[in-house]
């Protein structure tokens, strides 16, 4: 196996400082309110592209495209993807990020990828972020389609030299028992397994938080944790392409 | 008395209904629009016959209504379209709202880009105002209003150079498409859905058609040759949807947007296959109308109505995005939903009509 599955963001206490190569920044922790303690958030893969990108250009484009909303409230200006560029610009000392907001919400994996394809050449991504699932299972797709759009579309990224995260679909309490939108889960972690793909499990991450905030305010309501997970999941992000810009690809040691 | 059945309405009230069923996605009967053997689809259409059916505003050449009147009318146009947009928005939110509270589902809240309405009320408020937050499905009718308050300079152009209309507006067109230029959104990073720059083109192309004077005429003059050139660009077009032989956008070269298929942009070969489609099935309304009377009647009520029946499918799309949420789907509910939806659809065209008719003095 040419990748391995890190458990990032592991630790009850703050998050240790990401496994790198010599010579990368430390990071942060997580903020106190994104800890997941014992839960897998990212699956960690090399960003090889990003990497080169970086080495020889000191400039990262990304495609940021999919379902989920980009926005984040109030005190948190300029929406989950100004995070991400902020947290990568002050940890990488010259590098410019950029990164393009092509989402389309509601939009199926079907229909995105077709789009991707497009906003790829349009955009010279290096990386594409890539939001799917929850459209396709409210929509119920059937899991077989959505695997295979999804496969075929990761693979031509990855043939025209484009890495990409997955971020898998929310969590809701009302979707713990539902069977559809759990195969939807399983085949994105399914496919992220196969084609070593870095994923980030938006799922796992809101359930843990969920279950902390009922333990600690019984009065959080679901949406309030929504609302907390929107700020982690840039947090999350903007390590997760921090820590794949540092693996090798040969690296097999869980960290 | 409503005014009898024709080609533009009947093909409006089929655009309608269309679209009604592609903004339920994944809805069994997705799958049998034309869409899926067509590179264009009813978005085009529906924007071309608006173009089209703006010259009974602009009237004849021998008897065109004033300039004064024709801002007017026109300004006025856009406003009802912008009213009746903001209204089935805040409809939609509701449902969305409500629908989340119903079901104990907060991933409701962010269906079709609402998520920011939630999220940042302050910002997106004035962007939903300004119509620089748009939601997913929701977006054509912002498209409409932009349109139609461009559209006394297009009625002016072609008033007094029907020959420049056309290369100004495609002059416009390819810009976009050279340098990417399209209109932002606003609290949230992106740009709108349908590019004003690149479908005032279509607009403008549908009414330039319409007239006698100009590209129109000559349109006219030689459609069946025209139609001779468009048959295979149709089936080719087919061929591209159902084998999927889309070029790979990597690989064509700059400007890639002249080369690749973007609905956003519509670009040139979206553009071209429907204006190829355009002439072939301008040939068949004749037929359609002779075969079959009753369903050209239903769909040309539709079409007749466009704007209310237009907000009425927005609305039932998304009920029946929640419905089949709910019911999980499948070609029972599906059936039901796209039935229920296109009689609903065709109510809401009677019920206009007869508010028209005892509006009408006696």
């Amino acid at each position: 196996m040419r990748w391995a599955i890190v458990i990032v963001l592991a630790a009850a206490a703050a998050l240790p400082v990401l496994a790198q190569e010599p010579g990368g920044p430390v990071l942060a922790p997580v903020p106190k309110a994104c800890e997941t303690p014992g839960t897998q958030v990212i699956s960690a893969s090399p960003l090889p592209n990003v990497a080169i990108a970086l080495k020889d250009r000191k400039q990262i484009n990304i495609l940021a495209i999919g379902s989920t909303s980009a926005s984040l409230r109030g005190p948190v200006s300029g929406g989950l993807y100004a995070v991400v560029e902020r947290f990568l610009e002050s940890n990488f000392k010259g590098l410019d990020v950029n990164i393009v907001y092509r989402g389309v919400s509601g939009e199926l994996a079907a229909d995105a990828a077709e789009r991707i394809k497009n906003e790829v050449a349009l955009t010279g991504a290096d990386l594409v972020l890539w939001q799917l699932g929850t459209a396709d299972a409210l929509a119920q797709v059937p899991v077989a389609d959505f695997y295979a759009t999804v496969s075929e579309t990761v693979r031509w990224l990855k043939n025209h030299n484009v890495d990409v995260i997955l971020i898998g679909l929310r969590y809701a309490r009302s979707m713990v028992r539902d069977a559809h939108y759990q195969a939807i889960r399983r085949a994105i972690a399914d496919l992220a397994r196969e084609q070593g793909v870095l994923t980030i499990g938006r799922y796992e991450a809101e359930e843990v938080l969920d279950k902390l905030s009922r333990e600690q305010h019984d009065a959080l309501n679901e949406a309030a944790v929504t609302e907390s997970s929107y700020v982690c999941m840039a947090e999350y992000l903007a390590r997760a392409i921090a820590s794949g810009l540092f693996l090798k690809e040969t690296s097999t040691t869980p960290k | 008395m409503p005014r009898p059945v024709n080609a533009v309405d009947f093909w409006r009230g089929f655009a309608l209904v269309t679209i009604f069923i592609n903004h339920i996605p994944g809805v069994f009967y997705e799958r049998f629009t034309h869409r899926n053997f067509s590179i264009s689809d009813s978005a085009e259409l529906f924007v071309f016959l608006a173009g089209w059916s703006l010259r009974h505003i602009v009237g004849k050449p021998e008897d065109p209504t004033p300039t004064h009147q024709l801002g007017l009318r026109l300004g006025g146009r856009a406003l009802s379209l912008y009213a009746a947009h903001m209204t089935i928005v805040m409809v939609a939110i509701a449902m969305l709202a409500t629908s989340a509270r119903l079901f104990e589902n907060p991933l409701l809240l962010e269906w079709n880009n609402a998520a920011a309405v939630f999220n940042d009320p302050v910002n997106t408020h004035i962007g939903l105002v300004l119509l620089s937050h748009q939601l997913g499905y929701f977006d054509i009718l912002p498209l409409y209003v932009v349109l139609m308050l461009l559209a006394p300079l297009v009625a002016l152009v072609h008033r007094l150079a029907p020959n420049l209309l056309v290369p100004a507006s495609l002059a416009v067109y390819f810009s976009a498409l050279i340098f990417k230029l399209s209109v932002p959104t606003w609290p949230t990073d992106g740009q709108w859905f349908f590019n004003p720059l690149c479908w005032q083109a279509v607009f403008v192309l549908g009414f330039a058609m319409s007239r006698e004077r100009g590209p129109g005429g000559w349109v006219k003059a030689h459609i069946p040759q025209i139609r001779m050139v468009a048959v295979p660009i149709v089936i080719a077009g087919a061929l591209m949807v159902w084998f999927r032989w889309w070029p790979d956008p990597t690989r064509v070269p700059e400007p890639k947007l002249l080369f690749i298929a973007g609905k956003s942009f519509v670009t040139p070969i979206r553009l071209i296959q429907f204006l190829a489609l355009i002439a072939v099935f301008s040939a068949v309304f004749p037929y359609i109308a002779k075969t079959l009377p009753r369903l050209v009647d239903f769909l040309s009520t539709l079409g007749r109505n466009s704007l209310p029946v237009f907000c009425a499918g927005s609305i039932l799309s998304l009920g029946g995005q929640i419905v089949r949420f709910y019911f999980r789907g499948g070609i029972v509910t599906d059936t039901l939903l796209v039935v229920a939806g296109i009689i609903l659809l065709r109510a809401t065209a009677w019920l206009a009509e007869w508010r028209d008719r005892v509006q009408r003095p006696l």
